[in-house]
Parts: structure tokens; sequence; C-alpha cells
């Protein structure tokens, strides 16, 4: 985490994820109507899986290039 | 008969690799704890997803699905991010600092880090005391399956998992239990997905839109929040729904998933699990009782003609199994119940490895036996197993909660009052004892009168927010930890993980 933070691609790696954070407590105000995607997939569940590739992609992106440590 | 012919050739597998773990270990306390800190990436996939994903993941969490509709699964994101941050944030900087100095507890870590041997003891205490529930839902929730499937009482399937969990951690320790765990793994997620993949094939033939249909038609507050009314339980509010996410997050701090970090063999393992943990784990996982109790089983009990009308309760808490036994040949049913077994052991096996740790290294050794050698604190650590196994048992005997109450109002709430001073203790150089010993106080006691006086979650969650508020000022009003433990948990720290591995 202090690696993460000491460097310009680790600041942005975790404004990503603060804002996917944010998103995520914004997200419910949306579910107590009845929004169903795809047929069967109901806003609580969607709202995550997007979470969870914002998360995923900023990973990969800064995990493989930008790794604080050394290989 | 198939089924007991079964589930006996399952037990004697199941020891077959605890002996094996027995015969490969190096008899040290180091390899008996730590797995002799060479756990790969795979194996610690399979340990920790199958470590965290109990028996509350097959009948819990669908059951309360089922009760209260999908906004519950914001606990699941929450759960899933805090995990993938241990290993992405914490988890190094823990691993270093235990191997560079032979730590063989995340507790006895934090006591080192913060000089104080009276944190030692009530960090101890609390997780202890919030682990110890936690593992008797796993007995229990085979009770329950065993129940479901074959109508005998609880106690057999409890005594069934008793039986092969003092195997597995009395002959191998942290290394049979993290190997079997891919066992164990493969058969719970194949016999999850499976029955999940039958039962709408066989229910369904247009697939899940047609139970969503059935759903919009007979109960529609199945399908938003706040779900349908259930006395006593909660309503999922906007509060709620985001309290449950916060909760959630503070997975990072679940001890017997904090353990895991210490196992692992080298650094890179850090680099590469989140990958895992998000796609096997959070994406595809997850997504099994996420559909099963949200979509799968609510639609079938309200179907017409249906063979599992609607349940309510602690009876919700076996409706996947019942939904098995009902529609699935009989071969397949024993299957299930196996893929349940597997769960409670992958789950049950570390959490009573974790807790036995803390009671041998942390308590016996830390505060009665400082000389103690190996091989005593291997035997302390067995005893202890035997000990905790028995007071789980017990609770789950005495006080039969509906499963998902006992992670989300006891485990859970008392993992987190040591998660500020875990997550300082790593990061923050400010971080005192003072601190860290006052915040988890604090929490704590919060936390016990929420618990007996019966009051919101939202106390439950406030306690955690007053530990972490308490920790940082307290911190920063008494003088700063020493140089010595600055280089020792810092500088030599980033000096190590900074090398070419």
């Amino acid at each position: 985490m202090r690696e993460i933070f000491k460097h310009k691609p680790g600041r942005f790696f975790l404004i990503v994820l603060l804002l996917s954070f944010i998103g995520m407590l914004w997200a419910p105000r949306y579910f107590f109507e009845p929004y169903i995607f795809f047929g069967w997939l109901s806003a609580p569940c969607l709202a995550g899986f997007i979470f969870i590739l914002i998360w995923l992609i900023a990973y990969l992106i800064y995990f493989f290039r930008y790794w604080p440590y050394r290989d | 008969m198939l089924s007991i012919i079964v589930l006996g050739l399952f037990g004697i597998a199941v020891l077959w690799m605890a002996v094996y773990g027995y015969r490969i270990s190096a008899k040290t306390a180091e390899d008996y704890m730590l797995a002799g800190r060479g756990i790969g990436l795979i194996v610690l996939f399979f340990f920790t997803l199958f470590g965290i994903s109990s028996t509350w993941t097959f009948y819990a969490y669908p059951g309360f699905l089922y009760r209260h509709g999908p906004a519950f699964v914001y606990f699941i994101w929450g759960c899933v991010a805090g995990f993938i941050a241990l290993y992405m944030f914490f988890g190094p900087r823990l691993w270093a600092a235990a191997k560079l100095n032979h730590f063989l507890s995340p507790v006895e870590v934090l006591a080192q880090r913060y000089e104080s041997k009276a944190l030692r003891l009530i960090l101890a205490l609390v997780l202890l005391a919030s682990m110890v529930p936690y593992i008797s839902i796993e007995s229990l929730g085979v009770g329950l399956g065993f129940k479901a499937f074959a109508g005998v009482h609880e106690a057999v399937g409890i005594i069934y998992t008793t039986i092969l969990l003092i195997c597995i951690i009395l002959l191998g320790g942290m290394r049979a239990t993290a190997w079997t765990n891919i066992f164990l793994g493969i058969i719970y997620a194949t016999t999850f997905l499976g029955s999940l993949l039958l039962v709408i094939n066989r229910v369904f033939p247009d697939g899940l839109p047609q139970a969503i249909q059935i759903l919009s038609a007979t109960n529609p507050e199945l399908l938003t929040a706040p779900g349908p009314i259930v006395e006593g339980e909660p309503f999922f509010t906007y509060p709620i729904i985001v309290g449950v996410f916060i909760t959630g997050l503070m997975a990072f701090s679940w001890p017997h998933i904090v353990m895991g970090t210490l196992t692992v063999r080298d650094k890179a393992i850090f680099k590469w699990f989140p990958l895992l943990g998000i796609v096997a784990g959070g994406i595809c996982f997850y997504t099994i009782p996420f559909i099963w109790g949200s979509i799968v089983a609510p639609a079938i009990s309200h179907m017409d003609g249906t063979l599992v009308p609607v349940v309510s309760g602690k009876a919700a808490d076996n409706v996947v199994q019942v939904i098995i036994t009902e529609y699935l040949p009989e071969w397949f049913s024993t299957f299930a119940l196996m893929g349940v077994i597997a769960a409670a052991l992958s789950t049950a096996a570390i959490q009573l490895m974790t807790s036995a740790i803390l009671v041998s290294r942390d308590l016996i050794h830390g505060f009665f036996k400082p000389d103690a050698t190996d091989r005593q604190l291997i035997i302390w650590t067995k005893l202890s197993v035997i000990g905790l196994l028995i007071l789980s048992v017990g609770i789950a005997l005495w006080h039969p909660l509906a499963l998902a109450l006992y992670l989300t109002n006891i485990a859970v709430p008392g993992f987190a009052q040591w998660a500020p001073c875990l997550a300082g203790g790593i990061v923050w150089k400010r971080g005192t004892k003072y601190g860290a010993i006052a915040g988890a106080l604090v929490g704590t006691a919060m936390l016990i009168a929420a618990f007996i006086l019966h009051l919101s979650s939202f106390f439950i969650i406030a306690s955690f927010i007053v530990n972490a508020l308490v920790y940082v000022i307290v911190s920063l009003l008494t003088p700063k930890p020493s140089e010595h433990i600055e280089r020792m948990f810092f500088d030599e720290v980033e000096e190590f993980l900074e090398e070419k591995a």
C-alpha cells in the first residue's frame, strides 16, 4: 500500500478503485425499481459485476506494468 | 446404501490426504502451522477461496437471498473487494515481516509491531470469540444437509464432520489443510454448479428468464430492494445495503484469510493471486449461489405444482438441498451432500488451524511458556484443535441460529475489531500500541453491548468506525513507536520486498 501510494501510477490506480467504491455507494438508489437486464440479471448483481470489472482492468494494467516490487 | 458407500469413500479419500500430508511434513512448528511457508499460487487459491466459501455460501447465503431478495449480494461484492485488497495492499508487507522475523501468527506480528503483550491477549481473545461460533455453523450446516437428505438427526452430520476435521488437522496441520482444499474445492464447485445447471434444465426449459417471469408474476418484491418484509430481520433499505457492503469490505481482516498470507512461498504470488480471486472467485464462483438463492429457489417455491413450497426462517437455510433432493436423482443428492461436506471441511479446517494457533502460539507460548520447543507447540496446537472443536459443536447444538446470522451478527463484526490496528500497523508508521488497544477495546465493548441489548445493525457497523477513529486519534496523541520498530516493520520490510526475488 505504501509503495503503491509513492508513485503516480499507483495513486491513479487507488483513485480508480476509490471512484468504483463511491459508485457502489451511489448505485443502490436504483435497486428499488424492478430493472432486469439480459432477462435474468437484477440491478444489485449488475452493479457488482461492473464494480469487479473495473477492479480487474485497473489491477491488470497496474500490477503488470507498474507493480512496485521487483520480480 | 449407495449414499453410505459414497460418503464412506469420500471420508477415506480425505483421510488419505491427511496421512500423506503428515508423511511429507517436516515436523517443525513452522511446517505444521504455516506449511513451511511454501504454499504456491494454485494451492493458495483453493486454500483461500474454499477457506472462505463454506456451508454459509452453499446454504445460508442462498437462503438469505431466498427470503430477502437480491440486495444482500452487496455483502458478497464487499467481501470480494476486501479479500482482493488484503492480497493487493497488506499481504506482501505482512508476509515479509513474518518471514523476516519468524513470526507464526498475524497476532504475533501485531504484538511485536506495537510492542504490547496486552494487545496480543485482547486480539487473540476477540478473534477466538468471533471465530469459534463461525466454526460451529460448518458442522451445523452438514447436520442440516444430512437432515434434508436422509431425514436423520443433525447430530449425525455434525459427528461425521468432526471426525474428518480432527483427522485432517491433527495429522497434517496447515499443509494437509491447504492441499485437501484442492480436492474439496473441486467437489464443492462441481456440485454447486452442476446442481444449478441440472435443476434449471429440468424445471425451467426456457432458462433463467422463465424463472424471472414466475417471480415477476407472483412475488415481484423478491426481484428488487428492499425485498419482502421478514419479521425480526433487516429490510433492505438504502442504509442497510450500504452497511452490508461496508461490512463485507472488512473481509480483509478475517483471521483465517490473513493467516493464508503467512503461508505464501514468494512475493510474486501476491502479484498473480488477485487475478484468480477476481475472475474465478468474484465473477464466476459467487454468481452460482446468487442465481440459486435469488432466482432459481424462490421461483421453484412460487411456481404452480411445486415440490418445494415456500419455507421461512431457519428452514430456508437448506432450501437448496431440499430442491436438489426433490428434483434430481438420488445419486446426485448424495453428490450434493458431499459438496456440502467439502464446503464445511474446507472452511472449518483452516478456521480451526487458525484458532488453535492463536491459542498455542499467542496465548500459551506468548504468556505462559515462552521457551517452548517446536514439539510442545505442535502438541498444544493439536490439543487446542480438539478443545475448540468440542466448544464449537456445543455452540451449534446449544444455540442454533439461522446460519446467515452467525456470520453477519457475530463473526464478521468481531473480526472487524482488529481491522484498524491490522491495516494501520502494516502501512502507518505513526500507529501506536495505545491507539491499537483503545480502538480494539472501545469497538469490542460496543459490539458486546449491541449483542446483549439487541441493538440494530447500524450500531454494529458503528463499532468498527468508532474503533478506527479511536485508533487514529489516540495514536496521534501518544508518543510514536520507537526507531527500532520503524526499522523492523517498515525499512527492512521495504528493502526485502524491493530485492529481486
